[in-house]
């Protein structure tokens, strides 16, 4: 691996990988109030068209932006209006929002597709636009939402770890009946989970739609709310190893594509399962103690607050 | 009280029925047209190439109606789509997808006297014909804009699946391109599928990261591939629709597009005329349904003369197939006084030298 393999590496990685942190973290905040949402994906693909739509029609890419997150707030909210006070089961609820969020995505985005947007404007620091290793790059030349992407860790971080409001949230993840017995209310408390979740999950949405490729099409996340998922249970739950998980994701996904690129003497077909074969990997060699670091109560319902 | 309001019941449906009919009688289409898409037609790609064509049929036969329906998918869906059209009176329809063949080829066995034209694929009926556009060597001449216009004889290749027409297309572009840079190289990366968004403008990425100037591409929509590329200053030549150029005002150097109306019209014509006859119709550059998309702005007049001179020796007949050709492992694949016509278009197994990258 050299100079210039290395640093496209990094670039893509940051590329790829900002939506799935912030999906990833969504996730995180509402699997550690005890609710999978396998349907992750819908969120994603509603935050994508809702982004692009606002955008097409308001030529102002930050209102996208706002919209996005919104729309992924109120999808995840229906999500919890069927788990939480209709008590079905998480994960067919999961999967039922994910159908409808490709469907619902494709009559919001429907109208719009090939409208030509500026999509977010890219920034990049003054003292290192004249380094000559940068210059040519797409490093350190970016949109609002992947300078956020690290801060926006370190606040969930904070509000699930430093905050009262936090350890409410764990507490109804750990076992619902005892944070109720606290004085808690477990279905507030994890609306409120899934709302914030929600709106990560349209900012994932948004930023590839408004960012990345300045588009939308009919399912175009490829997947990618199933890999947030997925690096949810590789991040142990934690919002900073988030961080890991998306960089080692995004930079597998960026690391073939540049192998490409340079041409590597491998077919395409083995470089192209070079993300996942990792992934896999890595949940093999760390796997045993995750199961541990679940929130206890994931995925179970509470019925005990009527 | 019931006989009176079973003769009101009666009177208003007849009045509903004459409701209807009175738009049919008023004005009776001369054709109606159903077409399916994969994908959406404002992709500024393959499905927009076959909605112009469309529309410009109706321009050249007053009295078609059209029927679309965009997003369906390769399988057996696309069938219920078809009956719907043919329910609502399609005697001419023309999946459009590679992988609506089976499915419209089920239908068509069902109702014999609607015809299909099926693009890019083989199988033939009485009432099923299939065509497609031959770009192999129209990308050629492509090679050359890349070739004169490179600055740092990268050019970049992204593809959706390597398929063997696929390669072929690669091939012709840096035959082309060595045709007048012998040091130019043209990197291929593939992304795994014709329409994936967010990996095209990944792979769009890597190629610029890694010096490539002038990108390429055969997936369905160049879009995000020519937006990247304009992102960031790069260059591009599109494929698919000529009307991706409007994306790329200041990197667009020139592109191929599928001009099928000449060859619908034909169809559409011979379907109201009751001489429909089946056939496998590939046409190239020259021959009616390739063309060679305007230059950008910033191409200067001597690049445009040698490209508009290469594209009319291809239309002439000229193949650029023609051994001896040497692939990038060092074997020679098409020998001295052989040459490869269209026919072994889809047979591409191997790169030729100066392209970067392993087919499979």
């Amino acid at each position: 691996m050299n100079a210039p393999l290395a640093i496209g590496v990094i670039a893509g990685a940051v590329l790829s990988g900002t939506s799935l942190l912030y999906a990833t973290l969504g996730e995180t905040i509402t699997e550690r109030s005890g609710i999978v949402n396998l349907g992750l994906e819908g969120i994603l693909l509603i935050g994508a068209s809702v982004g692009f739509a606002s955008a097409a029609s308001s030529a102002s890419a930050y209102l996208g932006v706002a919209a996005a997150a919104l729309a992924g707030g109120a999808a995840n909210l229906l999500f919890g209006w069927l788990v939480v006070s209709r008590k079905a089961n998480q994960l067919a609820s999961g999967l039922a929002m994910m159908f409808f969020g490709i469907g619902a995505s494709a009559l919001v985005g429907g109208p719009f597709v090939g409208a030509v947007i500026t999509g977010l404007p890219k920034w990049r620091p003054s003292f290192l636009a004249g380094l000559r290793w940068v210059k040519s790059t797409t490093l350190f030349n970016y949109d609002i939402l992947i300078w956020l992407a690290v801060p926006v860790a370190l606040l969930v971080w904070w509000a699930l770890f430093r905050t009262r409001w936090g350890l409410g949230v764990r507490a109804v993840g750990e076992s619902a009946a005892a944070a109720f017995a606290s004085g808690r209310n477990p279905a507030m408390i994890q609306y409120q989970a899934l709302f914030a979740g929600g709106v990560l999950g349209g900012l994932a949405g948004a930023h590839l739609s408004l960012s990345l490729t300045l588009t939308w099409a009919e399912g175009m996340t490829a997947g990618r709310g199933f890999i947030a998922i997925a690096l949810v249970i590789f991040s142990k739950w934690h919002p900073l190893r988030a961080i890991a998980g998306a960089l080692v994701f995004g930079g597998a996904e960026a690391l073939q594509l540049q192998l490409q690129a340079r041409g590597a003497d491998v077919s395409p077909f083995l470089l192209d399962m070079i993300p996942y074969v990792l992934t896999l990997l890595v949940l093999l060699a760390w796997g045993g103690a995750r199961r541990l670091a679940a929130p206890a109560g994931l995925g179970r319902t509470f019925y005990g607050s009527e | 009280m019931e006989k009176r309001s079973g003769l009101v019941m009666g009177l208003l449906v007849l009045a509903f029925c004459v409701a209807l009919a009175a738009p049919l009688a008023a004005d009776a289409p001369k054709l109606i047209i159903g077409a399916i898409y994969v994908g959406s037609v404002n992709d500024y790609g393959y499905n927009r190439s076959f909605h112009d064509a469309l529309l410009t049929v109706q321009k050249n036969i007053p009295g078609v109606k059209l029927l679309e329906a965009e997003n369906v998918p390769e399988s057996a869906e696309a069938e219920r789509v078809m009956e719907g059209m043919i329910q609502q009176g399609a005697k001419l329809i023309f999946p459009t997808s590679f992988g609506h063949q089976e499915p419209a080829f089920n239908v068509a066995k069902r109702h014999p006297d609607v015809y299909f034209e099926h693009a890019g694929g083989w199988m033939m009926a009485a009432n099923f014909g299939n065509y497609f556009g031959n770009t192999q060597a129209a990308w050629y001449p492509m090679g050359v804009a890349a070739g004169k216009m490179t600055k740092t004889n990268k050019l970049g290749f992204v593809i959706g699946v390597p398929i063997g027409f696929a390669v072929g297309n690669v091939n012709a572009f840096e035959l082309g391109a060595r045709s007048v840079n012998p040091a130019a190289v043209t990197t291929v990366v593939v992304t795994g599928g014709w329409s994936d968004k967010a990996k095209e403008a990944a792979a769009a990425n890597a190629l610029l990261d890694q010096g490539c100037d002038v990108l390429a591409m055969h997936v369905d929509s160049p879009a995000t591939i020519v937006r990247t590329a304009e992102a960031r200053g790069a260059m591009s030549i599109g494929f698919q629709s000529i009307e991706a150029r409007a994306l790329a005002p200041k990197g667009w150097i020139t592109g191929l597009g599928f001009t099928w109306a000449p060859y619908f019209t034909e169809v559409a014509k011979s379907v109201i005329a009751g001489t429909f006859k089946p056939s496998s119709t590939h046409l190239g550059l020259g021959e009616g349904m390739v063309t060679v998309a305007p230059f950008g702005a910033n191409v200067p007049a001597d690049v445009r003369q040698v490209v508009t001179a290469s594209a009319d020796k291809i239309a002439k007949g000229f193949n650029p197939f023609t051994g001896p050709i040497v692939d990038n492992t060092g074997v020679t694949q098409i020998k001295a006084g052989e040459s490869w016509g269209g026919d072994k278009m889809g047979d591409f197994k191997w790169y030729v030298e100066g392209v970067v990258g392993k087919v499979q």
